[in-house]
């Protein structure tokens, strides 16, 4: 996987410090270190956010030590506040800035193009279009970085972060990792304009060597020839390949761009001169396409430069070969040529994916909605704020319970914003542990400080359960085997000086909906804070998992067992609710709901 | 080269199944691609995986119309992915039935198992082998080797890999007991389409 091999180059270039913030599609880069990286002489753990994790990178880089960062797209945007610094005070020891871009999207909250992160901090940026590249590329930019004495930013897409192929692996280079650190406040204190000023000097001196660097290390490359240019990057290179070579001609050339940021002119110049015509073919913004037809004015190279802009390719979503095909062929002039007919395509009901059997937030959720309703508010009077997470799913039918879902941390602080601004009725925010953790407890100091009336609800399920079961800083050890010290989320809380804390077991139903009615009336900041793990992570660790059957005879096929959990492991078939066995974990939610007592234990399993 | 698209409900194993046939492609030689959509809580959710084996492949993914093969690990999915069959690709179809929510949420019971297979059937006609993964798949020890079951009863059609290459890839993937009963697993989805060759 592009994520595997991300992980072999970085070992194999020496790295010593490894830090990240799980999210897709980044996240297999640190867990691949963690299955495959035991003993190594290498720091690898989660970090409580990317703002923290790229701090802890840059500290080891400061210090001559390679490190590398690794998030999501949204995760750049939180750390973009110590990654703009960093390319004024640069790097001693090689520092890579892994950002995942997710197009599609597939699970992503924005199609964010983090390639403009790149202008907007003046950090080199670069990519590649395989996994064996990825793996070659990752272990390249350290010595990019090092030659600059800048981080250099990684930037992938989901294709390249998941794609599996075959990799022919390298030595591991062996290097003395020892750090330090000179003393040198013009570089390191950024309090001082002067120094700042002459900082972004020495940034704008380094940022016109990138070329020649990335060049001598084989970055970007032609291939074929004639007038007519494909310039593409990253995974669209690979779609380009594949339709270029189902045309069988030799008549079209094209310029793979790797080093993203800056551009490399010298040889989009040259490479272009002789073209007649050129088309972009790039995932997500028109972003190379604007620095070509920049370039294509400023050197006078009289080509017609089309892309996306120009309609060829779509804004939104990703790419793929058929499209790509279809564009490159309309562009060419060349016919379509016999296209394979799919197969019809029946309606069917949609399968997004679902909070999983068991899953406590299930029980969190629908006890939050009936202890609301059990106060005497009617749902649609009491907006619940949602979080980034696996409980994010509650939003789909059955239990649509969150109104929003915005970014890390925001729950808390919307909730506050809509109270200030005088809604009248109850107001809920609904967090998850992790995150919780990474983004939530600001938000939480903001609204006891100002004295909001709001319920909190968070959802403690004691791991990063949505991007694969990473830990959280409650564990006592790491997925490394590093002993750590757990902290407490309710003492967190507590330390806050919120007015009311309460702890409950989802699993304790009854008493979840009681608390919640309790809570939610009473004035002040009140967290309610569910505890019971994931339960595919508890069932992993009990012996045995007691299952639930459907009494036929009793069975009515009324559906509130479904229409009341939406449990993956449970449908209708006949008239009759059934369970799939394989998929129950046992928890008994839908015998809780069901009139007729059909529902029953049939003991472990 | 052969494009392969399986086509599961998260949690089937249709990712291992992918990454099993990459590594056997490797191992034999060829070179191998797969891309697909994994992490969010894709337990329970569609996911397809694309699976690419030839001398050179570049892309992780390919579009509609372009699938040589498709393996089905449920019924709803695999008919979802018919759209993705070329017009002389074969559709091998786990017979299994795990309905969406959404469907069970429906008030009118419009799908069931023997509808769904219907609709297979009738798209389909010849290009269709429906298996009874589940009980191969128990009888080798295990209803989570279903997948496995599907590798036999594919490769017995298509002769892509080597036995033992097979054998090495399952293990290299699936170490320890779990390996064990795939290699059977794969073994029985093998006999199973000899035995439906024989008799057709």
């Amino acid at each position: 996987m592009g994520n595997e091999a991300i992980a072999r180059g970085a070992w194999e270039a020496g790295v010593r410090v490894v830090t990240g913030y799980p999210g897709t599609p980044s996240s297999e880069v640190i867990m691949t270190f963690h299955e495959e990286g035991r003993g190594l002489p290498i720091y690898v753990e989660w970090a409580v956010n990317e703002r923290v994790a790229f701090e802890i990178a840059y500290g080891a880089a400061i210090g001559g030590v390679r490190a590398l960062v690794t998030m999501k797209a949204p995760g750049l945007n939180v750390a973009s506040d110590p990654v703009l610094s960093a390319a004024y005070s640069g790097v001693e020891g090689g520092l890579v800035i892994l950002v995942a871009d997710d197009p599609g999207p597939h699970t992503t909250q924005t199609e964010q193009d983090s390639r403009w992160y790149a202008k907007l901090s003046k950090l080199p940026m670069f990519t590649a279009s395989t996994p064996q590249e990825a793996k070659d590329t990752v272990k390249r930019l350290f010595r990019v970085s090092e030659e600059l004495k800048l981080p250099v930013i990684f930037r992938t897409t989901t294709r390249l972060n998941h794609a599996v192929g075959d990799v022919v692996l390298g030595e591991v280079e062996e290097r003395d990792a020892r750090p330090s650190f000179k003393k040198d406040p013009p570089r390191f204190v950024r309090a001082g304009m002067k120094w700042n000023l002459e900082r972004h000097a020495w940034l704008n001196g380094v940022l016109r060597r990138v070329e020649e660097v990335a060049s001598s290390l084989g970055f970007n490359k032609v291939e074929g020839s004639g007038e007519y240019c494909v310039v593409t990057e990253g995974v669209a290179y690979n779609y380009v390949y594949e339709a270029l070579r189902g045309l069988g001609e030799a008549r079209v050339k094209v310029l793979r761009v790797d080093q993203l940021y800056p551009v490399p002119s010298k040889f989009l110049a040259e490479n272009l001169s002789s073209c007649r015509r050129v088309i972009v073919v790039e995932e997500l913004d028109p972003y190379l396409e604007a620095e070509v037809k920049k370039l294509a004015y400023e050197e006078r190279l009289g080509a017609e430069v089309m892309g996306k802009e120009e309609g060829l390719l779509p804004l939104e979503g990703e790419l793929n070969p058929s499209l790509v095909k279809g564009a490159l062929y309309r562009w060419l002039g060349v016919p379509q040529g016999q296209e394979s007919t799919p197969a019809a395509d029946v309606r069917l009901p949609e399968r997004p994916p679902p909070l999983c059997p068991g899953c406590p937030h299930a029980f969190s959720y629908i006890a939050l909605k009936l202890g609301i309703a059990r106060a005497g508010y009617k749902l649609s009077e009491v907006p619940v704020f949602g979080d980034i997470g696996c409980y994010a799913l509650s939003v789909n039918r059955p239990i649509e319970a969150i109104w929003t879902e915005h970014s890390m941390g925001a729950s808390i602080s919307m909730a506050m914003g809509l109270k200030v601004a005088g809604y009248d009725k109850p107001v809920v925010a609904t967090i998850g542990d992790s995150t919780f953790f990474h983004a939530g407890i600001p938000s939480l100091i903001e609204a006891v400080h100002k004295r909001v009336d709001m319920l909190v609800l968070i959802l403690d399920n004691r791991v990063v359960a949505m991007t694969g079961h990473q830990s959280t800083p409650s564990w006592e050890v790491t997925e490394s085997g590093r002993q750590a010290r757990g902290i407490d989320i309710v003492e967190v809380v507590k330390s806050i000086g919120v007015d009311e804390v309460a702890v409950v077991d989802p699993y304790d139903f009854n008493k979840m909906v009681e608390t919640v009615a309790s809570m939610i009336k009473r004035p002040g900041v009140k967290v309610l804070v569910a505890q019971h793990p994931c339960r595919l992570m508890e069932v992993r660790q009990l012996k045995t998992v007691k299952k639930y059957r459907v009494i036929e005879d009793k069975c009515t096929g009324c559906r509130a067992c479904v229409n009341v959990t939406g449990c993956p492991a449970l449908y209708i078939e006949d008239g009759k609710a059934k369970i799939v066995e394989d998929d129950c974990t046992g928890c008994g939610l839908c015998a809780r709901f069901c009139p007729y007592k059909a529902i029953v234990e049939v003991g472990g399993a | 080269m052969f494009n392969i698209l399986i086509s599961s409900v998260g949690g089937q194993g249709g990712l291992t199944l992918s990454r099993i046939m990459a590594v056997a492609a490797v191992r034999q030689g060829l070179s191998a691609r797969t891309g697909e959509t994994l992490g969010m809580a894709q337990r329970f959710g569609s996911v397809l995986s694309f699976v690419r084996v030839g001398e050179d492949v570049q892309s992780p993914i390919f579009g509609p119309g372009e699938a040589d093969y498709i393996i089905g690990l449920e019924l709803f999915e695999t008919v979802r992915a018919t759209r993705y069959l070329r017009d002389t690709g074969v559709v091998f179809a786990a017979d299994e039935y795990k309905p969406p929510v959404s469907a069970s949420l429906s008030p009118k019971p419009a799908w069931g198992r023997e509808n769904v297979l219907r609709s297979l059937r009738e798209t389909l006609g010849e290009k269709l082998l429906v298996v009874p993964a589940r009980d191969l798949a128990l009888r080798a020890g295990s209803a989570r080797a279903i997948n496995v079951v599907m590798l036999g009863v594919f490769n017995a059609h298509a002769r892509l890999f080597a036995d033992d290459v097979v054998y090495e890839a399952i293990k290299s993937v699936l170490p320890g007991r779990a390996g064990e009963v795939s290699v059977k697993a794969y073994e029985l989805g093998k006999a199973f389409y000899a035995e439906r060759a024989k008799s057709a």
